[in-house]
This record gives C-alpha cells, structure tokens and sequence, in this order.
C-alpha cells in the first residue's frame, strides 16, 4: 500500500520492460525464513524492497549485500523476527548448494506516512522508474 | 480515485516495548506491554467486493496467511450462505494441518529452541537457530528444514502457492487433487508423523530431561491463572478448523460453548490509551484490569489453552502424549505458561497425524469440490484456530457482495492481557534489589515468547526484525537497563 508498496511496482515496471524466458518475477510479502526459501535453487536474485532508514532520504536508492545485513543476536520474540540474514545463514549452512550465487538487495527509502492508497507519491514514482533502469542495466550485464 | 485515510495507523510494524518499573528497593512495582498493532486492513477492504478478500487478508501477515486465507473463506461461505462440499472442507483441512505442522515446527526449532537447548541464560550471542544447529547437528538441523519445507509443498500442491495460497472461494476451493498428488501428500504426512515423535522425544530429553527447567516450567514465576478459549468438535477434542468454541474457567469448568458466529454475545475488547492494541474479555465476567482468576474476564487462546479446553485429541498418538502430558503437569486447566511449549508439540504430533488421516481419506479426491452459491450476499462470520489462538473474521456486505464492514479478531490480540500479565508476573519473580543481568531480561521474554505473539506483517525494516524494546525505571522513572533488539 502506498509507497510501501514499492518493491511490487518496481517488479509490474520490470515485467514489462523485460520479457525474457530465462526471468521470473515474484511478488512476495515476507521475510525471514519463508523470503530465503523462496530464493533457493534461483542462480541470481535481486530484491527489492521499501525500507524507512535512521538517516532517511525519500527516494534515495540503496544497493546491499546479504553480508551487510546483520544476523540476529538473540532468540527473536515472533516468527517475524528471525530475519533475513539470520535465515540465509542458516540455509548456508543446512543447503549450501542452493544458495544463489549472486543475491543483491535494492531499497528505496519512504517515509511511512501512515496513508492508504494504492498508488505512489511522486519522489517515489520517480525513484521507482530509475530503480528500473538500474536493474535492467544489471540483468543485461549478468 | 477513492482517498482512505486512518490516523493514527499501524498497519507498518512497530516496536514491542516492554517497561518495568521498580520500586526504592529494586522490585518490580510496575510492567506494562505496549505495542502497535495492523488495524488499517479492516478500514481499507470496505467498499471493495468481498469475495477478494481471501487474498487481501492473507497478506496481513508473512508468516500465517493460510489462517486468514481459511478464516476468510470460512466467512464468505457464510455471507453467500452455502456449505461448501465434503471434499472441499477437507481439501481445507488437509492444507491447514499442513500449514500447523511448518509452523510449530518452525517456532519450536527456531524460536523457543535457543531458550532451552542453548539455556536460558546463555549470552545472547549464541542464543539462536545457528547455535541450536551447532549443538544438534547439521543431521537434524537438515531434517528440520525438510519437514518444513514439505508442509509447504503441500500447502502449494493442495493452495497453488507455498506462500498465500490462493485455492479457498466460497462454496468450495478452486481445484481439487489428483491421486497422484494425493499419493505425495500421504509420503510426506508419514513422514511428518515420525518427524513429530522425534520432536517430542527430542522434548523429553532436552527439556523433560532437567530438573531445572522442569522446576522452571513448574515455577510460580511463570503460572498465570485465566480463562481459556479454544476451538473443539463435538466430542470436546482439539479442532483446527471447525466446531464450537469452547471457553472453561481458572478451575477448568465449562464457562461457555457458543458457534463462532455469536463471538459478539461473548467478547467485548477494553481500549487503553497508552497501547494500540484492544484488550478482548469475557463479556458475561467483565473487564477488570490486567489481573487473572475467576472474577477477571481475561481469557488466553494459545496452544495450552486449546489442549486446557479439550477432552482429548481426535488422532491416537497425539491423545497419547496430552494424557502424558497431562499427568505430567498435574490437574487441569495447566497455568504454566511456558507449558505452552509441550502443547505445541502435542499439536505438531496432532497435525501431523490429522494430515495423514486426511490424505488417505478415500473422499479427498473427489472432484466435486465447490457449489456455486446462488444466494444474495450479506453478513458472514468465519472462524480458525490459528497455531497463536482464535481467529474471527466478520464482514457485512451490501446485495452487491460490496464490502461495508470489516471485524478481524486476530490470535494475537485474544492474548493481550494474558500477555502483559504473564511479563509482569515473570519480572517480579525474577528481578530482586535492582539485579538485572542480560539472562535475567531474556528469561522475562520468555514468558512473552511462549505466547509465539505475532503482530506485524511482513517485515519492512532494516535489518527485516519487529523491534523489541525492554525498559528498566527506577523509582526516579529514570531508566537503567534498556535492551533494545534493534
């Protein structure tokens, strides 16, 4: 909803931009275990996402690695918690051998505005476009 | 375009904070439980065709969308009156045991696991699922995630998808099994059934095995006397997916056994300003602050309370082990809240079993699995037991099938108060003269993580974890311990 929903805006843009046999495209909303499951098996994956940053600017647009992303410390207090990296260390070690070789993570900051709409705000809007281009341009170098 | 504010909002995640306050002496005086809860779903879905929303509740949450999926399509055969076929209920059933099995598996192994298999007052460092692996194995870490992941691929055989499945219409489901599915799910049930009795074994000898925390179990410090509510059939036994809900007192008395339908006759939900969250109560007993026996209307709907509500389990080896553990843990209703641990299993072995017994179900192939309903639409409740307790979904429509309203009482929420009381009666029990050691704070959180409380959707924040807050106040409200998971 709204510009939280960016990651499947990104990924509806992708599609069309993008009609290539060798892609798939996944709409998903999870995290932790059930995201890394849904990557297994895949050579390479990118994932996009919204995410709202300490040092927030709309719109910027961010590149990670799973190694930036920090493992969780401590038993968590809901499924929800056992997060990303937590979970794709686990997987390392249980199914080394799907594991993609190549996982990036593209963010666009937002600021959680608390609206419900179904459509972006305009830095975002635009934000999402340059995300597009820049993941076209990765695909077509991988 | 249709505009559709709420203010405030919370559907994003938001921080569980947890703040303890002491007296001049170093004891607790004081906890309160605070947290934000997704609300906007019910707000945003009026107006919109009622038959969607199957799809549009199953995203409220990451981590269960088969419950609100079957919640939902439990509702809209109500609101289009029609009773959905034999096959089709038990299409519905089988993917719902499936979708019980991934998740007590998951939170036994992965959450609640760290706390005993690793200890309770470990340093925090090495209590988590990597640890847990290190210390069982990679053999059963890997079997784990097998048993796991075949749950999952029956939800995607039986649902379409192995996240938001998206088979449940009213009337029916939109496709039924073939025998050759159904010979797959019936390999994977036995194996789960085997893979269950592992994990109580497992169980039995990590956890039953040590006098400590069986005394931990036992322990004052974590026994909180309440109200229970659950889902039974019409032998009082454990039900997932239909039947009454049954509610029995502290001294574990039927208070009250009512359809799903007439939730309204029986909950009323007290409003405190200083949380998001409502706090649900007995109707016929009354709201009378966070406090616990006969004369509160706190209720608390988890696995425990389930197995506290029942007769019995419907499947032979799951009735076995809640008899064992039943015996084990003395008289009914069992108070212990980290007993709730031992009734997940007993639910993952029920599960497990039930999986089974549907998949050989000589009717579960049968084609014939919806009927289209020809009635106009209006109102329609619908009910689970999700793995965390209760689920009701309500909605009204208009004779188009146009949403008009919308009421979710989701598990977590049954368990508000429960919760807060369970974080306060641990804290007072565990910290003395102002000693506040990293282990004496994660054993606090267990009493909050026996509860498994779910309360955000799918993780958006870096680094993708629900923010938990602790907060320790001397008497001057200045605070002196804060542990924050970032």
């Amino acid at each position: 909803m709204g510009d939280d929903g960016v990651g499947i805006h990104v990924i509806r843009m992708l599609k069309k931009s993008l009609a290539r046999d060798d892609l798939e495209f996944k709409e998903l909303s999870v995290g932790g275990l059930k995201l890394v499951e849904e990557i297994l098996g895949y050579e390479k994956v990118f994932i996009i996402d919204s995410v709202d940053m300490d040092d927030r600017q709309i719109g910027r647009i961010r590149e990670f690695s799973p190694e930036q992303f920090k493992a969780t410390e401590q038993p968590s207090p809901s499924p929800h918690v056992l997060n990303f990296a937590t979970a794709l260390e686990l997987y390392k070690r249980l199914e080394p051998s799907k594991i993609p070789s190549t996982i990036r993570i593209f963010t666009i900051d937002i600021d959680p505005d608390f609206t419900f709409r179904e459509s972006l705000s305009p830095p975002i809007q635009k934000a999402a476009a340059n995300l597009v281009e820049i993941i076209v341009q990765r695909i077509e170098q991988v | 375009m249709k505009t559709v504010t709420i203010n405030p909002v919370t559907r994003l995640e938001g921080h569980g904070k947890i703040s303890i306050f002491l007296n001049d002496e170093g004891n607790v005086e004081n906890a309160y439980f605070q947290v934000p809860e997704l609300r906007g779903f019910e707000k945003f879905c009026e107006g919109r065709p009622v038959e969607e929303m199957p799809d549009i509740t199953s995203r409220i949450c990451g981590v269960c969308p088969e419950a609100h999926h079957t919640a939902s399509t439990k509702a809209l055969d109500a609101v289009f009156h029609v009773d959905p076929p034999p096959a089709a209920k038990k299409l519905r059933e089988l993917l719902y045991s499936a979708f019980f099995v991934a998740d007590h598996t998951t939170h036994f192994y992965v959450l609640s696991g760290p706390d005993f298999i690793i200890g309770p007052t470990a340093p925090k460092a090495e209590r988590n699922i990597l640890s847990v692996i290190s210390k069982v194995g990679l053999e059963v870490g890997s079997s784990v995630i097998k048993h796991r992941s075949d749950a999952l691929d029956v939800i995607a055989m039986i649902g379409g998808k192995r996240i938001h499945p998206s088979f449940g219409v009213p009337g029916g489901v939109s496709k039924a099994i073939t025998e050759s599915e159904r010979a797959k799910i019936e390999t994977i049930a036995e194996s789960e059934v085997e893979f269950a009795k592992f994990t109580l074994s497992i169980f039995d000898k990590i956890v039953l095995g040590n006098k400590d925390y069986v005394n931990l179990i036992l322990s004052d410090t974590y026994a909180t006397e309440t109200y229970y509510m659950g889902t039974v059939d019409d032998q009082n036994r454990v039900n997932f997916y239909d039947g009454k809900i049954r509610v029995v007192d502290p001294d574990g008395n039927e208070f009250e056994k009512y359809p799903a339908g007439d939730y309204q006759q029986h909950i009323s939900e007290h409003v405190e300003p200083y949380t998001y969250l409502k706090y649900p109560y007995l109707k016929k007993v009354g709201w009378k602050g966070l406090v616990g026996g006969k004369n509160s209307g706190v209720y608390r709907a988890t696995p425990l309370a389930r197995l506290n509500v029942a007769e019995g389990m419907a499947t032979p080896i799951a009735q076995a082990e809640y008899k064992r553990m039943c015996d084990t843990l003395g008289k009914k209703p069992i108070h212990s809240t980290l007993a709730t641990h031992w009734a997940r299993l007993v639910e993952l072995m029920y599960a497990a079993e039930r999986m089974l017994e549907l998949s050989r179900d000589p009717d579960i192939t049968n084609p014939t699995v919806r009927i289209i309903p020809t009635e106009v639409p209006d109102e329609g409740i619908g009910a689970v037991e999700a793995p965390r307790g209760t689920l009701i979904h309500h909605y009204k429509t208009d004779e188009q099938g146009m949403l008009k309203g919308v009421n979710l009482i989701v598990a977590t929420v049954n368990n508000h108060a429960a919760i807060s009381m369970s974080i306060k009666q641990a804290a007072e029990g565990l910290i003395k003269n102002g000693e506040v050691s990293d282990g004496i704070l994660n054993m606090v959180e267990m009493a909050f993580r026996a509860y498994d409380p779910c309360y955000a959707c799918a993780t958006h924040t870096l680094p993708g974890q629900m923010p938990l807050d602790l907060k320790i106040y001397n008497k001057q409200r200045i605070v002196t311990h804060n542990l924050r998971r970032p």
